[in-house]
């Protein structure tokens, strides 16, 4: 189990709902300076979720404003045409914690899939190889090239598949592929 | 027999298997088709950036894909209905043959006319003569008559076996005790190769199957060869 020292679980502990909550469920773990690798939330409560499919969460990102954003908000209630862009840019991420191109960004997570693909794909190889060599016994005599030329000129004898298979390939009159 | 890195049907060497192809080309094009529908729309699936939370359900889109699927299913059920009951017929067979499966080899007995039966044992693989086929050859063949409808009683003297030639389209078990019977006609002359096709034991892969369809006076200069050998 994790150990945070307790500024640290204090910083976890951001908003004061979330506070009020966790020392409800938590107050043990946290005086306890304990630390759980998922943290309970309490799904019947209003949450904040950056989602693609659904575009206004239950709450802002931001309950909890300082001074100045709190300004900002009562600013808001007015005309927008008065708010500075980057005024109308603090008030989106006041509200919204990702925006949509930050959600759909792509990771690279990726080459590190396909690079451990390859990898050991690559391993696999190695291993083939080494059985190759100090594993398989000898191959038969049947596999050699001349025995395999005189089974082939055989089965062309025979008429081995004659209608589409492999003696239909080859042409009889002029003793060549056709 | 099939060639190297073969990976379809060998060619037909009887109606029935001829039948057969024609089947397998028509059920593997509607099995291509589901396929690549299938995968398209997985495909689609995953790269669309549409959302729609509140699809419930759909009657017409329903509707569709059950009578579609069904009606697939009578168009493949008739052919191979039609190819069942084409393998059943009563060909009035001019010869009849046993092969009775023993471990691990086959025996086979002409019994119509005279008593002549021979066993057909591998011939292993230091013993082959150059270009025979691996695994494949018999010392001895069962001989046919070419284009004569031919029946085949299947049995086995000790354990499970499976008599199978695939370019003749025949897979029948051997089961002890039990004669289990089967017909073809080969439609043209030539040897035709096949294995052991129920799992029988250490050599259950080392018991193949020779069948050579020859011309009638082949075919009777043979069997009085056979006779007086035996």
């Amino acid at each position: 189990m994790l150990r945070l020292t307790s500024s640290r679980l204090g910083s976890l502990l951001a908003g004061r709902p979330t506070a009020a909550l966790t020392f409800s469920i938590k107050g043990r773990a946290a005086s306890q300076q304990s630390h759980e690798v998922s943290e309970p939330v309490d799904m019947s409560r209003p949450m904040y979720y950056d989602r693609v499919d659904m575009p206004l969460p239950d709450k802002p990102y931001k309950d909890v404003l300082s001074e100045a954003e709190q300004k900002l908000k009562q600013k808001e209630k007015g005309p927008w045409s008065q708010l500075t862009n980057e005024e109308k840019v603090a008030l989106y991420r006041l509200k919204f914690c990702q925006s949509y191109s930050e959600m759909r960004a792509p990771s690279a997570e990726w080459k590190t899939v396909l690079g451990g693909m390859l990898f050991f794909i690559g391993f696999t190889g190695l291993v083939v190889w080494w059985q190759r060599i100090y594993v398989y016994p000898p191959s038969p005599r049947t596999l050699d090239g001349d025995w395999k030329a005189m089974q082939l000129q055989r089965m062309l004898d025979m008429r081995i598949n004659p209608v589409e298979g492999l003696s239909a390939k080859w042409d009889y009159d002029k003793g060549q592929w056709k | 027999m099939a060639h190297p890195s073969q990976l379809g049907f060998q060619d037909a060497a009887s109606p029935v298997m001829e039948e057969l192809l024609h089947f397998h080309d028509h059920t593997l094009m509607i099995v291509f088709l589901i396929s690549t529908l299938v995968l398209y729309i997985i495909v689609a699936m995953v790269v669309t950036k549409l959302t729609d939370k509140l699809i419930l359900d759909s009657q017409e889109i329903e509707i569709i894909w059950t009578l579609l699927p069904a009606i697939i299913l009578i168009l493949i059920a008739l052919p191979s209905l039609r190819i069942l009951y084409l393998m059943d017929e009563i060909n009035d067979p001019h010869l009849t043959i046993k092969a009775m499966g023993h471990q691990w080899y086959w025996s086979y007995e002409y019994t119509d006319y005279e008593d002549l039966g021979f066993d057909s044992y591998m011939i292993p693989t230091q013993d082959l003569t150059p270009g025979q086929f691996r695994l494949l050859e018999t010392d001895h063949r069962m001989v046919i008559p070419v284009e004569s409808p031919v029946r085949i009683l299947v049995s086995a003297d000790d354990v499970l076996h499976s008599w199978a030639v695939p370019c003749l389209g025949i897979k029948m078990d051997a089961v002890p005790g039990r004669l289990n019977q089967t017909a073809f006609i080969t439609s043209r002359p030539g040897v035709f190769y096949g294995q052991c096709s129920e799992i029988c034991g250490a050599n259950h892969s080392f018991m193949p199957i020779v069948v050579e369809a020859v011309r009638l006076e082949h075919f009777e200069n043979w069997s009085s060869m056979m006779l007086e050998d035996t």
